[in-house]
């Protein structure tokens, strides 16, 4: 940080008139192709902001965002079924621009992994249910003590000496 | 600072030699130590607060983290607005923690304590020397030559900035992060850290009681009403967490499946399975082994989640930015998590931690109580691969980035938490060590029978959805099984005791406190569980452009555009501009809302924030909740949400702190009159 890079009202009153017109700019756009809000965001609902990690399309308020909003508006227009946009999405920003991978490969390592985990999870429960059944009890172990009670410790570990 | 690291780091060297040596005094020594880290780090917390307080633009958090038009509450939260800050915060806490829990156990559980003190400064001394090291909040702006440089210690050649130069400073202060100014998001940190520093006192306990071969139920003891406590402020920091979203985020909805909120909900899925599965080493002897590793993983998964939201692995509306802390986060976890295991491996080789009793049937409580963790556990584990594990795998080994998205969150989960309440329904009616299905299915049958017929009253007015209706049947269950058993445990106290019903109800809640906390609990994630399946499957919207006078409608609502009120300027500085709308349902005008834009303007135009606040009309049946989405001069674009039941999910929350708070308050069994009569006269 420079001294004298100062705080400029009119550089703040510029960044300001920017941003209205950016947001302004949006519906304007939205009104050139005769597609509605609803289709549009059903699909960007469907896909996941290319440059902020983690944000569905349709939320997303960044300019780039808009932009493509606009672009799934566009391709609607043009015919394209909302799957198709979202390959097309996806052939251009690759597999992290939509929620699930469309890729099979990718698609079952996301989806089947869990359930594989939870089966083995499941497994690990029933084998400890089985044990529980299949064995006698067991008396309490030596090394436990029940009560921490420092003259009882003291008993325990003379009595352990001899 | 640097004092606090010093005293830690005594404190872990002198507790593990004074254990070794047997000698009393290095462990009390290490106890004081310990204890007086938490003063010194109150001192340290209040110094970074009087710099906020008092504009100390020369301080870089300070300049970071508030500006001249912040106002006082912010510039008391913006303590942790940012990842220096909240570190140092995040210290303090745990140090408090570690301070109280030496304090009130230290006569009963003197066995334990030497290693407690060793385990809870441990981590103590990481995090300060993090903090201290890496992410040093006292870090100051100096001159050295005409350049102005950031260091915790005056360079060399370098002085400090005259009052003039401070007041330069000042004038390009960012100010607090635009996200944060929002009553949830005040709260919702602390909240989160409260939980997530808490969780080390059952951590150290266990560690402890291995460490220390007291490998009884007295680690257990010790930590029933920390785990709860830090259960209780972990559940609170994700409600808050949730209206933060809702109210901030402007997507409509409160849970997004972000990974960050995915790394706060991983521990308190782990924590309450072992809350569970606690029970049953306390009642039978059993899973020793697991319990060990339950608790061992709620703490991993805490530092985990940290690691995740403080080191850049994941970007999210909640991380804080990539930093250089992330390296050395990872080995501590990756440390900790090894340790624990190998502490837990050694003991159970060595057979100390065998299951005092083995046989069970298949109907009782332990059984379906041993589920239970096995659907928490496959729940934490299909959100962490979803997380963290799928995208992390495929970038490492098949060179592509992927998102999961709610889309695989819904479909994965969905199926466990139905395990979840139907099990939450069933478990609480079952028996320790044996239960016949006939009597299950008596105990069943008036709370199913109480499901159904609330079932038909949904189907008769409207709910036709099978998902919808299976939903709230399964969620139902749960609900009515918790309000059966706490009606007909104060039926059984008013017949035996012959006393009016409430009373009876209350003598039941404070006699079992632990038991009816836990149903009272129940019955806040059967509300949430409501208000989920309500918001979830019957959330309607819509985006329209509207002229000044024009109206959109949804479902039997009209939203009427009545102008806009462009460039209000608040108090902090911020421009707003504002729909002015009304509500209709029915052609009948019932709310005037005002939805708008928070524009916060900066010096550079990167630095400029702008956020989208919704407006809503709320009632117990739903939210009409509007976005201003975009603005021309003559139109406005809204995005309008009918949210079903989705004040459910608060009220639940509510209730389920409720529950805990129940259940975490210490059992009284006697007077305290009667009780110090007894204390009194038993011998010395």
């Amino acid at each position: 940080m420079k001294i004298g890079g100062f705080f400029c009202a009119s550089l703040r009153a510029l960044g300001f008139i920017i941003v209205v017109l950016m947001l302004a700019a949006i519906p304007a756009l939205a009104q050139t192709v005769d597609v509605t809000d609803d289709a549009v965001n059903a699909v960007a609902k469907r896909l996941y902001c290319p440059v902020c990690e983690n944000q569905p399309l349709d939320t997303c308020m960044t300019e780039a965002c808009a932009r493509w909003r606009e672009e799934i508006r566009l391709q609607l227009a043009e015919g394209s079924t909302p799957d198709q946009v979202v390959a097309n999405f996806v052939a251009q920003f690759g597999e992290r621009a939509v929620g699930t991978p469309l890729d099979p490969v990718l698609r079952a390592l996301a989806l089947v992994t869990p359930y594989v985990l939870a089966a083995l999870a499941l497994m690990l429960g029933v084998f400890t249910l089985i044990r529980w059944r299949g064995r006698r009890p067991v008396s309490t172990p030596a090394a436990s003590i029940p009560v921490s009670d420092d003259y009882l410790s003291q008993v325990e570990r003379d009595l352990r000496g001899k | 600072m640097l004092l606090a690291l010093a005293a830690s780091g005594y404190a872990v060297v002198v507790s593990v030699v004074g254990a070794r040596a047997g000698r009393a005094a290095l462990v009390v020594s290490a106890r004081n130590a310990a204890i007086l880290a938490f003063p010194l780090l109150t001192l340290a917390s209040l110094m970074l607060l009087i710099g906020l307080m008092t504009q100390r633009y020369d301080i870089a958090y300070v300049w970071q983290t508030t500006n001249p038009s912040t106002p006082d509450f912010y510039r008391f939260t913006a303590l942790w607005g940012s990842q220096q800050g909240s570190l140092l915060f995040w210290c303090w806490i745990m140090s408090g923690f570690a301070a109280a829990a030496l304090v009130l156990n230290w006569k009963a559980y003197r066995r334990l304590m030497p290693y407690v003190i060793a385990y809870t400064m441990a981590t103590l001394a990481f995090f300060v020397g993090l903090t201290f090291f890496l992410e040093n909040p006292f870090e100051r702006h100096w001159i050295v030559g005409t350049e102005v440089v950031k260091a915790a210690i005056q360079p060399v050649g370098g002085r400090v900035p005259t009052p003039t130069e401070i007041g330069v400073f000042s004038e390009s202060a960012r100010g607090l992060n635009p996200l944060l100014r929002h009553f949830g998001m005040i709260i919702h940190p602390p909240m989160l850290y409260l939980g997530f520093t808490g969780m080390v006192i059952p951590f150290a306990f266990a560690m402890a009681a291995l460490a220390s071969g007291d490998l009884s139920t007295n680690w257990i003891k010790a930590t029933r009403g920390w785990k709860l406590i830090a259960w209780l402020f972990l559940s609170l920091g994700l409600i808050l967490g949730g209206r933060w979203a809702y109210d901030v985020l402007g997507w409509g909805g409160y849970w997004g499946w972000d990974p960050v909120e995915n790394a706060a909900f991983l521990p308190w899925l782990i924590g309450t399975a072992f809350i569970h599965s606690v029970m049953i080493q306390e009642k039978r002897g059993m899973l020793k082994v697991w319990n060990m590793f339950l608790v061992i993983f709620t703490f991993s998964a805490v530092i985990f989640g940290t690691f995740a939201t403080r080191s850049g692995l994941v970007e999210s509306v909640h991380s804080f930015a990539q930093s250089s802390i992330g390296a050395p986060m990872f080995f501590f976890w990756a440390a900790v998590t090894l340790v624990s295991v190998a502490l837990i491996l050694y003991r159970w080789h060595r057979g100390e931690l065998k299951d005092e009793t083995h046989k069970t049937g298949l109907l009782s409580r332990e059984t379906l109580f041993v589920l239970n963790n096995v659907i928490f556990i496959a729940l934490t584990v299909a959100i962490f691969w979803g997380s963290f594990g799928a995208p992390i795998t495929s970038e490492l080994f098949m060179g592509t980035n992927i998102t999961l998205g709610a889309e695989y969150f819904n479909a994965v989960t969905a199926p466990l938490f139905i395990a979840m309440y139907i099990l939450m329904g069933v478990a609480p009616l079952s028996a320790w060590g044996a239960m016949s299905v006939g009597r299950l299915g008596r105990a069943l049958l008036v709370p199913l029978g109480l499901t159904l017929l609330t079932l038909a009253a949904l189907f008769i007015t409207g709910t036709t959805s099978l998902a919808a209706l299976f939903g709230y049947g399964v969620v139902l269950l749960a609900g009515y099984v918790a309000v059966y058993e706490t009606v007909r445990g104060a039926l059984a106290r008013q017949r035996t005791a012959g006393e009016p019903f409430l009373r009876a109800l209350l003598a039941i809640f404070g006699r079992n406190r632990r038991r009816y906390g836990g149903f009272v609990v129940h019955l806040g994630i059967t509300v949430i569980g409501i208000g989920v399946i309500g918001s979830t499957l019957f959330q309607v919207e819509t985006q329209q452009t509207l002229r000044p006078g024009e109206s959109l409608t949804i479902g039997d609502y009209a939203l009427r555009f009545d102008g806009m009120v462009n460039g209000a300027i608040a108090e902090d500085g911020r421009v707003m501009v504002i729909a002015n709308t009304t509500v209709l349902r029915s052609g009948n005008e019932i709310a005037t809302i005002r939805p708008r834009h928070d524009i916060f303007p900066a010096r550079r135009q990167e630095d400029m924030n702008t956020m989208m606040i919704a407006g809503a009309h709320s009632t117990l049946e739903n939210d009409f909740y509007v976005l201003l989405v975009g603005w021309t001069p003559d139109t406005a674009t809204f995005k309008v949400y009918i949210n079903p039941l989705v004040n459910l999910v608060w009220w639940g929350g509510l209730v389920l702190i409720l529950g805990t708070l129940i259940s975490v308050a210490p059992q009284q069994t006697l007077p305290s009159r009667v009780r110090a009569r007894v204390m009194a006269e038993a011998p010395a």
